[in-house]
């Protein structure tokens, strides 16, 4: 019976309601029973720990970056779900249908920017949060398989977003999605023009037509595509996600340091001002900037450039170097599995829960900033994360019209040629100079160290291996140079002028250390420019070998640390990494487009 | 300090949604419609009501959302002075119901816009822009196929495609399956993508459309494709010449019915009920075989490259001859007694052309192969015509005639006379 001299309010008498109570099963004053009770109580909230260390909570430890990527994908599926609404996937109707949210749907506008920005976001975070959780370690023991989800969700993330870059059906799209699906022509064996291929793969059967549904991108695709971006990758994603986040839950913070606060209110609320924050971003990126849209999708335009979503980019631009095998199938295959592979290879203990401290350096006269701890690994996974977005850089703002570079400021001319005529080294040489780069890769392990000191004496060993890398820097100036001096050009056999790949290289590309040597040769002589060739020759051998060496010591360590197995992992992802650079230097600086030619295999490298 | 930032991002994020839900009402028509509506009485608002109008043609495929600031354009007794809210002129809406035609399927444009310049086309990625003035006519040939039954309304439309056989185009472009295919293909011209009819804004001041690049080209040929000189190219790369079509020093009011009459030259593929085909060409008799020969001279477009009356003087890149086509003046003199030779030289073309400098790229203009196009009859009808060209050249002179027109006249030039019917 209620105290008739208390006015009547409303809070205290709906809190006694049945209703109240069957919903809300604890009251709300700030006690440390109800901060755990908050966290129990809800299902949502029970995706995370009670209490959590304080120091793991730091904004300057995780950035939010994987609560934020979690975030901005619920962003996606509201907003996707909306636009579902006035989309209908079909290439009569699908780009009415964008005209029409973009002129006539109430914030229709807004719910494409939003989705459209919310997606190039989710990317970037992802690799973020990626590059966050590698720095500071947080993929070591026991929280190897769930870096493994990560990179998992990673590649989910770009697919997601590549199904959908094609919906809007217009050209950018829809060339776009072209470029992409190239790539699984390529694919090595199930490709149709991919190298080894299967004798009954066909345009109609292989690996892109089971991508895009017809040997042409039409009707099949955009239905395909629709299915997979909002029904088929989201369902798998968000299976891998609840795996993430309950492997984050199991096998802990990575950062266990500092006292034990409550979930509630230090995180929740920290959760909330980053989604918030984020949540305004979006909204003031979605006024400032429309989505793009072109003319709608015609199969027989093609625009000069197309260029891949920008993700992809990167991968794009790699074709000026490599085929599409490589640069398309092969490299990021290996990129994924090497991203995978590092936990398993990387037995180090060192650096979990904390940023490396960086210090000062002196290489020479150079003085550069270096990890304190796990140099090699941090040095490894960022030359190779701002190496990939150095390509994107360049494929983005510097390509133009038939991949012509561009300065970003410089306007397009459909106009401009440059003449480029790129050459093969004869298989022989470029086969021995693969070769012995693959063969820089050799340790001195411990046990052979000892064998050859008990034999031939204590210092033989370090100048055996000495020798050898020497001798491999070596061999592969000789195998560059020697063959282009010597060689006939392939292309012009009947030609006598042109009589080696120099001449012809020298003549006729810009390519700036073959063009300058060309040079040389005419006006100062063969006499001089031999004797130059010669003596870079062995500079560059020098410079190679001394490289080698360099590296050896660790290269030693190394093996014996982790075993043949994890080293030969370890040695080939490297190995691949500094090639694909080599090879870019080789194509910009000597103008050389294959190392290994094999036509009838459609194989070149 | 946590709570301070809460409340103050939260209030920010109200703000924008306020900001984005104020932007998505007040689009750009709706100020339209407001003076609009402003304009009208109690009684004449009852009528009208606001909000997106479209006007949705099933037949046509295609959704016009004109009418949304174009509010009186069917209700003349509403109409104002001022645009967006004039009436549509003539009697054209009462032939062409809006229900059954819709706007833009004449006027072009984006129909499916709700903003100003996106709706004229003045945007980017849209290559159907909004044909203004006397452009608009090149839209009635999608189904008119009988142009004299308009007549009255298409002046630009006729006089454009009269300019058009008068000039010769068809010597160097195809429309449907008529014409030399020694440049462009103008079948779809008005309506192929930018990309496919090569049009290349770089030289152009924008506005960056369709209609001003057809007079931009029609009004300095060279001005678009300047070529490559051999200067701005990497050693070694072959120079490329200015484009080869000639100058044809067309003035304005030309332009723009050429300009018209290319529009008119679209992909549309209207249903069978909105057609009306053209009549059979009637069979021409001619009187004599000199008429003959000079019909078939001019209906096959050789006055593009050998002159109004075979003077010859375009410019060719390149070309034997001090850089010029030939002139037909002198066919009688050269071909006179080998009249099958000159035949074959006609049915099989001339390609490549003589170069001037053999070291420079080929010449853009050469002498196309006619034997699948011009008939036998035809052929030795216009070897009459070419043989008579002789007779326009200045006569031998006699000392006496001499200076006689020393005495008489002289300052009168002795150039042939140009005695085309058509100019």
């Amino acid at each position: 019976m209620a105290d008739p001299a208390q006015p009547f309010s409303l809070k205290p008498y709906l809190k006694k309601t049945k209703i109240w109570k069957s919903i809300f099963r604890h009251d709300f004053s700030d006690t440390p029973r109800t901060r755990l009770l908050r966290i129990f109580g809800n299902v949502f909230l029970h995706l995370q720990p009670v209490r959590v260390a304080k120091d793991a909570i730091r904004v300057t430890y995780t950035w939010g970056l994987g609560g934020i990527s979690f975030f901005v994908f619920l962003v996606l599926c509201v907003t996707g779900i909306l636009l579902m609404f006035y989309y209908r996937p079909a290439s009569m109707l699908a780009f009415q249908d964008i005209k029409d949210l973009s002129f006539a749907v109430t914030l229709g506008p807004l719910l494409r920017n939003m989705h459209r920005w919310a997606a190039h976001l989710m990317v970037v975070v992802v690799i973020a949060h990626m590059v966050r959780v590698f720095l500071t370690g947080a993929y070591k023991p026991p929280r190897e398989y769930n870096w493994v989800i990560g990179v998992i969700l990673l590649v989910m993330t770009l697919f997601l977003s590549y199904t959908g870059y094609l919906l809007p059906w217009d050209q950018l799209a829809l060339w776009a999605v072209t470029v992409g699906a190239q790539m699984a022509a390529n694919a090595p064996i199930l490709g149709n023009e991919g190298p080894f291929r299967l004798p009954f793969i066909t345009t109609a059967n292989d690996a892109r037509f089971s991508l895009i549904g017809g040997t042409v991108i039409g009707d099949a695709t955009l239905i395909r595509f629709y299915v997979l971006h909002c029904v088929a990758v989201p369902f798998l994603f968000c299976i891998f996600l609840c795996v993430h986040l309950w492997r984050v839950r199991k096998d802990s913070f990575s950062k266990q340091t500092g006292e034990k606060v409550d979930v509630w209110p230090h995180l929740v609320s920290r959760e909330f001002l980053a989604a918030l924050l984020v949540l305004i971003i979006l909204f003031v990126w979605s006024l400032l900037m429309n989505a793009p849209l072109e003319a709608e999708a015609n199969l027989n335009v093609t625009p000069n450039p197309s260029k891949a979503p920008w993700y992809f980019v990167g991968l794009q631009e790699l074709l000026v170097y490599f085929d599409p095998w490589l640069a398309g199938v092969v490299l990021p295959t290996l990129i994924v599995v090497g991203l995978m592979a590092i936990p398993y290879v990387d037995t180090n203990p060192k650096g979990v829960g904390y940023w490396t401290k960086m210090r000062r350096k002196s290489f020479g006269p150079f003085s550069i900033w270096v990890p304190q701890e796990r140099p090699f690994a941090v040095s490894v996974f960022m030359l190779g994360t701002i190496l990939w977005f150095v390509l994107i850089f360049i494929g983005t703002y510097c390509r133009g019209p038939n991949w012509e570079w561009y300065w970003p400021w410089e306007p397009w001319s459909y106009r401009r040629l440059t003449k480029l005529t790129l050459k093969n080294i004869p298989n022989l040489w470029g086969g021995l100079l693969v070769m012995s780069y693959v063969a820089m890769g050799t340790p001195l392990p411990a046990k052979a160290k000892e064998l050859i000191a008990a034999k031939a004496g204590p210092k033989t060993p370090g100048r055996l291996f000495a020798l050898l890398h020497l001798g491999l820097g070596m061999m592969m100036s000789v195998c560059l140079f020697v063959p282009l001096l010597i060689s006939k050009d392939a292309d012009y056999p009947l030609r006598s002028r042109y009589t080696t790949l120099f001449e012809a290289l020298g003549r006729s590309i810009n390519a700036p250390v073959m063009s300058n040597l060309y040079h040389l040769f005419q006006q100062a002589g063969p006499a001089v420019g031999s004797a130059v060739v010669g003596v870079m020759i062995l500079v560059v051998g020098l410079i190679l070998g001394r490289i080698g060496i360099a590296f050896g010591k660790m290269k030693n360590r190394m093996f014996d640390e982790l075993g043949l197995v994890k080293y030969a992992i370890v040695i080939s992802l490297l190995l691949m990494m500094m090639g694909v650079l080599g090879k870019i230097m080789l194509r910009l600086l000597f103008g050389i487009k294959y190392l290994i030619s094999l036509p009838m295999f459609n194989f070149n490298i | 300090m946590k709570r301070l930032l809460f409340v103050l991002l939260t209030g920010l994020l109200a703000v924008l949604f306020v900001i984005t839900m104020w932007r998505d009402t007040a689009r750009e028509w709706t100020s339209y419609q407001g003076r609009f509506l402003k304009t009208l009485h109690t009684d004449e608002r009852r009528n009208v009501s606001g909000g997106i109008k479209q006007i949705i043609v099933k037949d046509l495929n295609r959704v016009d959302r004109c009418t949304t600031c174009h509010l009186a354009i069917d209700k003349p007794q509403l109409a104002l002075g001022e645009e967006p809210f004039t009436a549509h002129p003539g009697k054209f809406l009462e032939w062409h119901p809006v229900e059954k035609f819709g706007c833009t399927v004449c006027h072009g444009g984006q129909g499916l816009a709700t903003e100003v310049k996106a709706a004229h086309g003045d945007v980017k990625h849209w290559e159907d822009p909004l044909r203004r003035g006397n452009v608009v006519q090149a839209s009635c040939r999608q189904c008119h196929g009988d142009l004299k039954a308009i007549e009255a309304h298409v002046p630009a439309l006729i006089k454009g495609r009269e300019v058009f056989l008068a000039k010769g185009c068809y010597g160097c472009h195809t429309i449907k399956d008529f014409g030399q295919t020694v440049s462009q293909d103008l079948t779809e011209i008005g309506s192929k993508s930018y990309q496919l009819m090569e049009a290349d804004f770089e030289m152009m001041s924008p506005p960056h459309d369709r209609i001003r690049w057809l007079e931009t080209k029609l009004r300095h040929p060279r001005m678009l494709n300047p070529g490559v000189r051999p200067e701005h190219l990497p050693p070694g790369e072959e120079e490329i010449f200015p484009s080869a079509m000639p100058h044809f020093g067309l003035n304005q009011d030309d332009i723009e019915s050429v300009t018209t009459y290319l529009l008119s030259l679209t992909a549309s593929n209207l249903p069978a009920s909105y057609v009306m085909p053209a009549p059979p060409e009637p069979t021409v008799t001619y009187a004599s075989d000199l008429e003959h020969g000079t019909a078939v001279f001019e209906k096959y477009g050789c006055a593009a490259c050998h002159g109004i009356g075979g003077v010859g003087g375009r410019h060719n890149w390149n070309g034997g001859l001090g850089e010029e086509t030939p002139p037909l003046l002198y066919v009688k003199a050269y071909y006179g007694n080998h009249v099958e030779e000159l035949k074959t030289l006609i049915r099989s073309g001339r390609q490549p052309v003589p170069r001037m400098n053999a070291g420079r790229p080929n010449p853009g203009l050469y002498m196309p192969a006619w034997k699948d196009r011009i008939s036998e009859p035809d052929l030795d009808a216009l070897v009459v015509y070419l043989f008579s060209l002789a007779d326009r050249l200045p006569q031998p002179q006699t000392p006496q005639a001499a200076t006689d027109q020393a005495q008489t006249s002289p300052s009168q030039p002795t150039a042939p006379v140009d005695s085309s019917p058509i100019n």
